[in-house]
């Protein structure tokens, strides 16, 4: 009796996960991955740059300043500071701003560097410290995750090291 | 179908045509269903390689009807998905960047496609800091529809279904080395230590508790054969020139020498932390394979065949293969005396087996064919555009 009970389980839960398969196309594929989506995760910042703390108004474009990104226990990551100056089109031949990191009013960094027509050419970037917070460049291309101009879909991307690494709960 | 036990013996033919065919419908309408959005697509291309892979599946699982046997129709699948799989993927990563390296700003712009042999390294950031160590993006974008979230949701509906058999009917690394294990008619090295079996598990362990320490994915930065014929990171540096002679030496050593010399998938038996993984869903998957003790007469021969060393002198005493059992089918074509059965746990072995492999070969195949054959489409696309 308890072996027959079995096996009916048995086979309904084979035609149960054949019914899974038939329904993965249609509705489970994409409930699985909203369910995903909607979990509240996010890629980490050591890729991403980190969230936009304040966005700055400049003539025809903007340059938006995330907050600091700082490593996780033992990550091997420098902190730094991603700032973007969007939309790519709009940007001047040549890019020379003192921009605010920690938006205390005044200037932490001068960021210079020329914006090629062609999108595939290498971009260089020069940035002078103007606080002891940030670390300066000189030419620097894609050195690595925390020294960095790239150019994305987005806009022009610059990272700026940290000199010393903020407190986790640190914004503007 | 018929639960005499006499339907058990495997004739040459196992089933008559019509009857194979009949079989063969629901598979032959699925295909159909899966590749008709492809048959709407422009490029003319495209629409003939699904009319074939569309045949091509059809007439495999008509074929599995047919004889009754699974592991050889099964393996011309899986290695035509092994092979072309990186045809396709390379194509696609030409095309769109130029290269088959990552360039870093890549990676900043989360266009790096989501591959599953990372979710195991995902677990721990994410359930402690809602962190996903990728370079990813969480939803689909324009530049890369490979997104975290429909990767992660595709291999969750996979793996309700398929379990530990993801590794032999979803994988398109296992293909290759399958491919070259088949090569050779005999195994130059026969002796292999057993508790090599081990060896995926701790690599499992370190890469799982390092990547959650070191905030970084280890295994595809580090020990990821498959880089080799995939992406890898853009050297640039002294790292990323070691990094990168790991991918090949690993490559060829674990994926082609050692399969052709063993006639094992050896990076899939001794090494892949995912397959390790996958092996935790066997034990809610329903499907498993059974050893009829009163039928077995110790021959080893479903040892011998099977292609990952997951049934051991023990396990055969106990009736069963271990958990690492990807349900490939090899032992059950090999074993003579029909006592390794396709079975439905909590079901009798025996007169139901026949029963219990259909049940299961719908539901992969159906897997392989959504899955593998959009993969298996899209690389075939790219050789008949080069060839016309």
């Amino acid at each position: 009796m308890r072996r027959s009970f079995t096996a009916v389980l048995g086979y309904f839960a084979g035609g149960l996960t054949l019914l899974v398969a038939i329904l993965v196309p249609f509705v489970l594929m994409g409930f699985f991955s909203n369910t995903v989506a909607r979990a509240g995760l996010h890629v980490d910042e050591g890729y991403s740059g980190g969230v936009v703390a304040r966005t700055i108004a400049k003539n025809g474009y903007r340059i938006a300043v995330n907050q600091p990104v700082k490593p996780h226990l033992l990550q091997r990551l420098e902190p730094f500071v991603q700032i973007v100056w969007e939309p790519a089109s709009a940007l001047p031949a040549q890019i020379s701003d003192e921009v605010d990191l920690d938006g205390d009013g005044r200037p932490d960094v001068r960021v210079t560097f020329a914006v090629p027509t062609d999108a595939q050419a290498p971009l260089r970037v020069n940035v002078a410290s103007l606080n002891d917070n940030y670390q300066s460049l000189a030419g620097v291309g894609k050195e690595s995750f925390s020294r960095l101009i790239v150019r994305t879909d987005r806009g022009i991307i610059v990272r700026v090291p940290l000199s010393r690494c903020p407190s986790k709960s640190s914004s503007h | 179908m018929s639960s005499h036990p006499s339907t058990l013996e495997r004739p040459p033919a196992f089933r008559g045509v019509g009857k194979s065919l009949l079989l063969t419908l629901p598979i032959l309408l699925w295909s159909l269903l899966m590749f008709s959005r492809a048959f709407l697509q422009p490029r003319h291309e495209l629409r003939l390689a699904s009319v074939v892979v569309m045949l091509f599946m059809t007439v495999l699982f008509f074929l599995m009807m047919r004889t009754g046997t699974t592991y050889r129709w099964r393996r011309y699948f899986f290695v035509a998905l092994g092979l072309l799989f990186p045809v396709g993927f390379i194509a696609d990563l030409v095309a769109v960047r130029g290269t088959m390296s990552i360039p870093i700003d890549r990676m900043v712009s989360g266009d790096t496609p989501f591959c599953y042999m990372v979710i195991p390294m995902l677990v721990i950031p994410a359930a402690l800091t809602r962190t996903i160590i990728f370079p990813g993006s969480i939803l689909p974008t324009a530049s890369n529809p490979h997104s975290i979230a429909i990767m992660i949701g595709l291999w969750l509906a996979l793996t309700l279904v398929l379990g530990k058999a993801w590794c032999s009917y979803a994988c398109f690394f296992g293909g290759i080395e399958e491919g070259f294990a088949s090569v050779a008619k005999k195994p130059k090295i026969r002796r292999i230590d057993p508790r090599l079996r081990l060896v995926p598990w701790a690599i499992l362990l370190a890469i799982v508790l390092l990547s959650a320490a070191l905030f970084e994915p280890v295994y595809c930065m580090w020990l990821c054969p498959f880089k080799a014929v995939t992406e890898y990171p853009a050297v640039r540096s002294v790292q990323t020139a070691i990094q990168m002679a790991i991918f090949v030496v690993l490559f060829l050593g674990l994926v082609i020498v050692l399969p052709l010399l063993t006639k094992k998938r050896t990076q899939c038996a001794f090494f892949c932390p995912f397959g390790a993984f996958q092996s935790l869903f066997n034990k809610i998957n329903i499907f498993e394979i059974r050893i009829d003790r009163e039928k077995c007469i110790d021959c080893a021969a479903c040892r011998n065949a099977c292609p990952t060393m997951a049934i051991s002198k023990e396990s055969v005493q106990a009736g069963r293969t271990l958990s690492s059992c990807m349900k490939c089918g090899a032992c059950v074509d090999a074993c003579r005396k029909h006592a390794a059965v396709w079975h439905v746990k909590g079901t009798a072995t025996g007169p139901s087996s026949e029963r219990s492999r259909l049940l299961f070969l719908y539901g992969a195949w159906a897997m392989a064919t959504m899955f593998g054959g959009s993969v298996l489409a899209n690389s075939v696309s790219y050789l008949l555009h080069f060839v016309m």
